[in-house]
């Protein structure tokens, strides 16, 4: 019973206690800031000069012990690649323990030990730890570095290196970097297969005498440890670690941005999508007052899906899954970039708004909203992130090897929060540009190319190594089947077939003539008769004839304003390899080079070699010639004449194109055919 | 751990006599029959906010596979309160992060905020249980969404549709068979009535657990938690019941063909009992012996030594009502598979006729420790098993004496449950090969 009425008058104080004090249609605000406590690291040096942090930790019963190395940046040169070999070899057995023991002995413990060129690392429950001490200690002194496994692992390197080769990602990494920075600095160096083969076991083991030194050396210790006795531990495991001469390292200056913005370009015909990356070098260190403003800025700009690049490029136009930005922070040099992958097609299109975006955020203040939603991104990664024990290991180290201040952490937030629209658009017009970069695009040329050229942006090329080249000739693959012989068929097909033009014994055209930049409206009457006959008269309204071409079959001539000139040797050995009205009859296929399916604009090509500086392109689709282009010395230079043809229509069975336009150097000629006239209206004594 | 209807003025408190590295928790139930447990850590300013609710793919009408995972894409597209759209814009503004997921046995959604945003993560959960807004527009942009995801996760990804084609021959009649993203045809025709109706079956207070994790003030969340899920009505009891599986008695062969891949692989699977039971504690200990590193017996045989695979292992699928154990391997060069399958059965063989070594056991042992302390490192890892726990086991103590259960595994019982479980004519034997191969 008495039960019975305390649960009643529980329920009624209850049901009362139901006209809730919150409202539901309100967003609940946040309470005040969290207190972060940021655990400072006890500091120890040995007398090797190896510095050692320790920070105890005893949620849980694991600890976590990191060695990083303070280093100014490393040049490798010739042999680059030495790094990144010596840091595969490592934690594989020391010169006590066997490779098989050492990683058998590891993953009995459960444990994860890990060693790269920058650094090293060991995980383990607590009651391992002091052996994980022991092993890493071990691993970083006294690395066993056979010839085996640096054969292995040079293996491995130099296939990476080739499977990389067609990867436009892998290329547009290491092309950047080379382009921003120099080949010849730390951050812009790469690894090709020569300077990997050039690498010997005696160099990876130099590189290791002389970096792997406890001078400018950080060991970090977190977790279930007590401090005195794992500072004991780490005494007696490192203090024979041989302190190393001081090391004076040159400094390599890294190449200036371009005055004015310029795209370099770099050709790969495999390529599915572009890889933009607009890159200027900054100066930025953590340190730096301005450091905060400038992560804030770039959250705005590039840093997030609700970004400005990424709203424009991806959620407005639809050209990426992802635009991004990113402004580096380094002691030396750093680079602001901004990019994305996107399709071929929209490639120019996406460099356009990507350099709109840049100016915006330049020249207009961001929103109140933007800067709100920047801050609290920052202040919920940082305070998520305080969790993790190796967040705390990871400041621990930054705080010593950036030279931050002691309470750069302790301040960050209040730091973070304390950023105005103001200081955004200042630090948005020192430290990210469109005007002194370069916009590395790494593509097919063959589809992005002509659109890039209509941006007006200055292009330069360059191979895969970023070296330096002219611009490449763009084309596709030739389909099987495909041959010179085939091509000249399909032509004679297209225009009529085998009979039909053996048939065409003369030719008589009509046509209007316009030269660019003159203001005369020439006509010009075009003849040839079977098999190399050729007859030219140009005439003005008003000035009669200005212009002739002849050739009989023997002789011929050039006349203009009433001089004329004979055909030279040269001109007469031309005219004497033509036998017949259409080439494609009498070529020797064999004798002509079948050179590239590439592009006219947009439309596709085969291109033909004919003999040395001559081409012909017949439209991959109809067969039909479109275009032939010569070569030749003209008053010492070399001149490409281009001859265009279109609007082919059937005269007696053949088709003839009714429209050329010749290019020849800075001349540019139109002929339209107003009549075509086939076996009629010639005879031998027009060629005279 | 019984659970008991308490009043406000009641609260049941767990008494712990055990070491300070053990996750605290207390638990309670509202009057409307929802479950809460509460785990305070003040070490870090954050907080996990998650519901559980259970409610998973096997609870689907079987023409409509994937409705349950259909139906958590819909819970993110607003409340009466939320409007569309802006769910994500909300936690991100705020300095959070989200997800939610969904299985054969249930769904989870959770947010990770700084923990001066514990008021928050709460109003959005109860919100969405509440009064979520379920609408054709809402059905029609998920359906695309979730089909994209399949697309992605499943059609276009190698070895993606391996899976299916082991439930599917492993489980004839119970809802096991199918899968939790569901068929193409079914997304399509999944009504707005009917997700309707399913939200007012499965999303009611007395099928979900909540849990607030972190740093919190007990206190002060405990009125919250009232204020916001207090006055959600309770709904109608659920009543399961699936179907069991007869044992399997013979061995199964099928084929399977993905056009993503050029490389076959051969797997192995037996079914084996749900992740409750003891027998699957020493399963999940034979996998990790088999295959979990490179010195795991599969791997150091087949790929290292013998070099006959590209990749060899072990997985231990276990769910709520029964588990599936699958071996699966994928040939090197000129291997055939049922060579892989051979090789994989020699060392069963060895597991059923001799005890593992001293060493070998012990190295298993020390790899579950290392788990067991990882798994108890996030507050969100916390808040997911204090969930898990509490619905699909029954026993949230688990959390903390979970890894009793495998120190007290023996040599022998590893002996034993291979033997019982892992015949070859209680298995299938799936071939899964590259489309190209159909003649």
């Amino acid at each position: 019973m008495k039960t019975k009425l305390y649960i009643l008058i529980a329920v009624f104080f209850m049901s009362l206690g139901v006209n809730a004090q919150i409202d539901r249609s309100q967003q609940p605000k946040p309470g005040p800031a969290p207190k972060i406590s940021l655990e400072k690291p006890q500091e120890f040096e040995l007398k090797n000069g190896l510095k050692i942090l320790v920070v105890e930790n005893h949620k849980l019963p694991r600890v976590s012990f990191n060695i990083a190395f303070d280093r100014e940046p490393v040049l490798e040169g010739e042999k680059a690649g030495v790094t990144a070999l010596l840091g595969a070899m490592l934690a594989n057995g020391t010169t006590t323990i066997s490779k098989d023991d050492f990683n058998e002995e590891i993953d009995f413990l459960g444990a994860r030990l890990n060693i790269g060129f920058g650094g090293g690392s060991a995980n383990s429950l607590t009651k391992y730890s002091n052996r994980m001490l022991e092993l890493l200690a071990d691993a970083t002194m006294n690395p066993l570095l056979t010839e085996e496994e640096f054969q292995k692992e040079k293996e491995k390197l130099i296939e990476g290196i080739k499977s990389d080769a067609k990867s436009v990602d892998a290329i547009a990494g290491r092309a950047g970097g080379a382009l921003a920075y120099g080949k010849h600095h730390p951050y812009g160096e790469f690894v090709t297969e020569e300077s990997v083969e050039a690498v010997t076991l005696a160099d990876v083991k130099a590189y290791f005498e002389k970096y792997f030194t406890p001078n400018n050396t950080y060991l970090v210790i977190i977790g279930d440890v007590n401090t005195k006795s794992v500072v004991k531990l780490a005494k007696k495991h490192f203090k024979n670690w041989e302190k190393a001469a001081t090391m004076t390292t040159e400094i390599v200056e890294p190449n200036t941005n371009p005055e004015a913005l310029e795209i370099n370009f770099i050709d790969m015909p495999n390529a599915v999508q572009s890889n933009i990356s607009l890159t200027s070098n900054v100066k930025l260190k953590m340190s730096d007052p301005d450091y905060h403003a400038v992560l804030i800025a770039n959250k705005i700009l590039g840093g997030g899906f609700n970004s400005y690049l990424n709203m424009n490029l991806r959620e407005e136009h639809g050209y990426t899954y992802g635009a991004r930005s990113s402004v580096g922070t380094d002691k030396y040099i750093s680079r602001f970039r901004a990019g994305a992958a996107v399709r071929n097609a929209v490639t120019d299109s996406a460099v356009v708004e990507t350099i709109k975006e840049i100016k915006r955020f330049q020249n207009e203040p961001v929103e109140a909203d933007a800067l709100a939603n920047a801050k609290a991104k920052y202040v919920g990664d940082f305070v998520l992130a305080l969790e993790r024990p190796s967040t705390i290991a990871q400041y621990a180290i930054n705080t010593k090897v950036n030279e931050l201040p002691e309470d750069f952490y302790a301040t960050y937030l209040e730091k973070i929060n304390a950023v105005t629209i103001e200081d955004v658009n200042r630090v948005a017009n020192l430290y990210f540009t469109a005007d002194k970069a370069r916009i590395v695009v790494v593509g097919k040329g063959s589809e992005v190319v002509e659109n890039l050229e209509k941006t007006g942006i200055p292009i330069n090329y360059f191979d895969t190594f970023a070296n330096p080249v002219e611009k490449p000739e763009f084309s596709k693959p030739i389909p099987e089947g495909v041959t010179a012989a085939t091509i000249l068929e399909s032509y004679i097909v297209a225009i009529g077939g085998l009979e039909a033009v053996n048939a065409v014994n003369s030719v008589r055209t009509a046509a209007d003539v316009t030269i660019e930049g003159m203001p005369f409206k020439p006509t010009a009457v075009m003849k040839t008769m079977a098999p190399n006959m050729s007859s030219m008269e140009m005439s003005i309204e008003g000035m009669g004839t200005v212009m002739k071409q002849k050739f009989d079959g023997s002789e011929g001539y050039a006349e203009q304003q009433g001089m004329q000139r004979p055909m030279s040797e040269e001109e007469l050995a031309e005219k004497a390899k033509e036998k017949g009205l259409f080439p494609e009859t009498y070529l020797d296929a064999s004798t002509l080079t079948l050179v590239s399916l590439t592009a006219i604009d947009g439309v596709d090509v085969y291109k033909l070699n004919v003999d040395e500086d001559s081409y012909r392109y017949y439209d991959a689709a109809t067969g039909l010639l479109v275009r032939t282009e010569k070569s030749e010395e003209a008053q010492g230079q070399t001149i490409t004449s281009v001859q265009d043809l279109s609007d082919y229509r059937e005269v007696n069975g053949v088709l003839f194109p009714f429209v050329q336009k010749i290019t020849a150097g800075p001349q540019v000629i139109g002929l339209t055919a107003s009549e075509i006239i086939v076996n009629e209206g010639v005879s031998a004594e027009d060629f005279k | 751990m019984k659970k008991c209807l308490c009043s406000l003025a009641t609260l049941l408190i767990m008494n712990l006599t055990i070491s300070a590295q053990e996750v605290k928790f207390e638990e309670y139930d509202l009057s409307n029959g929802m479950h809460v447990i509460l785990h305070q850590d003040n070490t870090a300013p954050v907080v996990t906010t998650s519901v559980m609710y259970h409610v998973g793919a096997k609870d689907e009408n079987p023409e409509r596979t994937g409705f349950a995972h259909f139906f958590e894409h819909l819970l993110f597209e607003g409340t009466k309160n939320i409007p569309k759209g802006e769910w994500f814009t909300i936690v991100t503004s705020n300095g959070g992060s989200n997800n939610a997921n969904t299985t054969d046995d249930r769904t989870y959604y959770y947010e990770v905020f700084p923990s001066n945003n514990v008021e928050l993560g709460l109003w959005m959960e109860s919100e969405r249980l509440l009064h979520p807004v379920i609408n054709q527009d809402g059905v029609d942009t998920q359906n695309e969404v979730v089909k994209e995801e399949k697309r992605l996760r499943v059609d276009n990804s190698p070895y993606g549709k391996f899976l299916e084609m082991i439930k599917v021959n492993m489980f004839k009649k119970h809802p096991y068979k199918g899968t939790t993203i569901g068929k193409m045809a079914h997304l399509d025709a999944a009504t707005l009535e009917e997700f309707q109706a399913f939200n007012k079956k499965f999303y009611i207070p007395n099928n979900a657990v909540l849990v607030v994790a972190g740093d919190i003030d007990v206190a002060a969340v405990k009125v919250m938690i009232e204020d916001y899920f207090g006055p959600i009505p309770r709904g109608e009891d659920i009543v399961r019941n699936f179907p069991k599986e007869d044992p399997i008695t013979e061995p199964m062969r099928a084929k399977a063909y993905d056009p993503n891949i050029q490389i076959p692989a051969v797997m192995a699977a037996y079914r084996t009992p749900s992740f409750k039971e003891r027998d699957s504690y020493v399963l999940s200990m034979i996998s990790t012996y088999l295959s979990d590193g490179k010195t795991s017996k599969l791997y150091k045989k087949i790929v290292d030594d013998k070099k006959m695979a590209l990749q060899v292992g072990a997985i231990d699928f276990s769910q709520e009502d029964y588990g599936t154990y699958i071996l699966y391997g994928l040939p090197l060069g000129d291997v055939s598979l049922d060579d892989l399958v051979v090789e994989m059965d020699e060392e069963i063989a060895k597991l059923q006729s001799e005890l593992i070594s001293e060493r070998d056991y012990q190295k298993i042992q020390n790899k579950f420790e290392n788990n067991f302390v990882s798994s108890n490192s996030s507050i969100e890892g916390i808040a997911n098993s204090l969930a898990r726990y509490y619905m699909l086991y029954g026993d949230v103590n688990l959390i903390n004496n979970e890894i009793d259960i495998y120190r007290s595994i023996t040599r022998e019982e590893i002996k034993m449950v291979a033997n019982k479980y892992l015949n070859a004519n209680q298995r299938l034997v799936l071939e899964y090969l590259p489309e190209s191969d159909k003649e």
